[in-house]
């Protein structure tokens, strides 16, 4: 608790340094803040073009929503997956990059990678601005889902923290963990439902059936993975226009929760050392 | 109110000395050991009582743990053994322009490093003007700090860590920033909080700035305490061991 007060006493920190990632990074471009839009939607077309147009991938119609429309599906799931990946790859090196700081000035040292996420979390929430824009262009009645796609924000923000204060500690110790990282997101962004839908593994699955003589199906490894839960319930509130399956809030609740407490014990376990590390 | 400002007891501090640091999984995983090294004792149970409104010194030749015993009390490091107790808000000063972005402006610059030191918003804003013109920048207050020269860099640094206010004030051989003029404002800055009733803590080389300023001075000697004591008498002996430099 004592631990929970003291953040909140810095917080002010926490939003000088979230500015400093935010007006920092994009000083000397033309096109400034327009740039944090560039990536999702060059990756938009680019997927929409080889699994819409080439590979002829399909989702279903958005349920009850109405909608079919490739890019605004896969959106729907990519911009959640972005915002991790991006919150992982600059959280990773923020303790390292800032040793400087650390090893001469003491202050709340869990502000650095929190800053990051706040910083992405400020261009995510253009990019699904956009989105939702996107949304009601085609045709879609997003409104009254407004406060829920927060919701889910808030509880991939939480996860997305925990999974980087986990990991910006292990990356202090081993600098590979950055270049690890880069390989497991590649492989973990194709495990996860993003530029296909669901349906299709839960297809898959049934043919092959029981793994190894189990009961243990294709779908039941395939759900370990969180981000499963995080993409559907996004598509769910966003795309289909419909209050989420039970079943993945829970998981995504727990998943947030349990990601973000353990990532905030490991980093308090480790950051009176780390001034000496670096 | 109690008199002490700072409480040091029986601290030690041990570092380890790599002879052979692997800090790839790799080397981890095939030799099943991630380091090689040996335990080097910064400090030796050290004890030592900073009296409020004092300016305390601490002396002693290279490596002799100064810095490191600093680095302690400001929160940077933490002991391996004893305890370090506060009495009030302290703020440290080890390097200056520690934590500035070189592509904003000065002014946001200024919040920015306020706030790590730990000022509010608020404090910053009362502070704000202070702040600019005890560093001489006014001019280039809306320019990016990168575009600064050295000199502005630090004076800047230097003008926002001594307008944090705090009660107990550790600094580390910075007060060599500047020009003579400058020099000249950070002692009358100085002395202004020790009039204050401030404490401050110093690292200092230079034994007429320690004995012009410092009322208290600690001798340390590879870690351990060699004397405490008035900064005159303490200076002294600490000049008579070094052996044919009397400075």
């Amino acid at each position: 608790m004592r631990y929970v007060k003291e953040i909140i006493a810095s917080r002010e920190l926490l939003a000088n340094l979230t500015m400093r990632e935010i007006r920092g990074k994009y000083k000397r471009t033309v096109f400034g803040q327009m740039w944090s839009l560039a990536n999702p939607l060059a990756l938009m077309l680019i997927y929409t073009f080889v699994f819409s147009l080439i590979f002829r991938v399909k989702p279903a119609v958005g349920d009850p929503s109405g909608l079919d429309v490739f890019a605004v599906w896969l959106l729907c799931g990519l911009l959640p997956w972005t915002f991790l990946s991006t919150v992982i790859n600059q959280g990773l090196v923020t303790l390292v990059d800032n040793a400087n700081l650390i090893q001469k000035v003491y202050f709340t040292r869990i502000v650095l990678p929190l800053s990051v996420v706040g910083a992405v979390g400020y261009n995510w929430l253009f990019e699904m601005g956009v989105l939702v824009a996107a949304l009601v262009v085609v045709g879609a009645f997003v409104w009254p889902w407004i406060p829920l796609m927060f919701v889910a924000m808030a509880l991939l923000a939480l996860f997305a923290a925990g999974l980087m204060l986990m990991l910006c500690i292990a990356n202090v110790y081993f600098r590979d963990t950055k270049y690890l990282m880069t390989i497991v997101l590649q492989m973990w962004m194709y495990l996860t439902p993003i530029i296909y839908p669901f349906s299709l593994v839960e297809k898959q699955s049934a043919s092959v059936g029981g793994l190894l003589g189990t009961s243990v199906t294709i779908v039941d490894v395939y759900n370990l993975n969180p981000m499963v839960h995080f993409v559907q319930v996004f598509r769910q509130i966003l795309y289909d226009g419909r209050w989420p399956d039970g079943v993945e809030w829970l998981w995504c609740v727990g998943w947030a929760l349990g990601t973000f407490a353990l990532g905030v014990v490991v980093f308090r376990k480790n950051e009176k050392k780390l001034a000496e590390i670096l | 109110m109690k008199n002490i400002a700072v409480s040091v007891e029986h601290v030690s501090k041990t570092f380890r000395m790599y002879h052979e640091r692997n800090q790839t999984i790799k080397s981890a995983i095939m030799r099943g050991r991630t380091s090689v090294h040996e335990e080097f004792q910064a400090l030796k149970d050290v004890s030592l009582e900073v009296p409020v409104g004092s300016t305390y010194g601490l002396i002693g030749r290279n490596g002799s743990g100064k810095s490191t015993l600093l680095k302690c009390l400001a929160n940077i490091y933490y002991p391996n053994q004893g305890r370090i107790t506060h009495y009030g808000r302290i703020a440290a000063m080890l390097e200056i322009g520690s934590g500035f972005h070189s592509e904003l402006s000065g002014r946001e610059n200024i919040f920015l490093n306020g706030s790590i030191l730990g000022m509010t918003k608020k404090q910053v804003q009362a502070k704000f003007d202070e702040i600019v013109e005890f560093s001489g920048v006014e001019q280039f207050i809306d320019q990016p700090v990168k575009n600064y020269s050295s000199g502005m860099y630090v004076r800047l640094g230097f003008s926002i860590a001594i307008n944090v206010d705090p009660e107990i004030l550790v600094v580390d051989e910075v007060l060599a920033v500047g020009d003579a003029e400058f020099q000249d404002k950070c002692f009358g800055k100085f002395r202004d909080l020790k009039k204050a009733g401030k404490t401050v803590i110093l690292v200092s080389h230079s034994m007429s700035t320690v004995t012009e300023m410092c009322t208290d001075v600690a001798w340390l000697d590879k870690g351990q305490l060699k004397a405490v004591g008035k900064a005159e008498p303490t200076v002294k002996k600490y000049l008579a061991s070094i052996p044919g430099d009397p400075e």
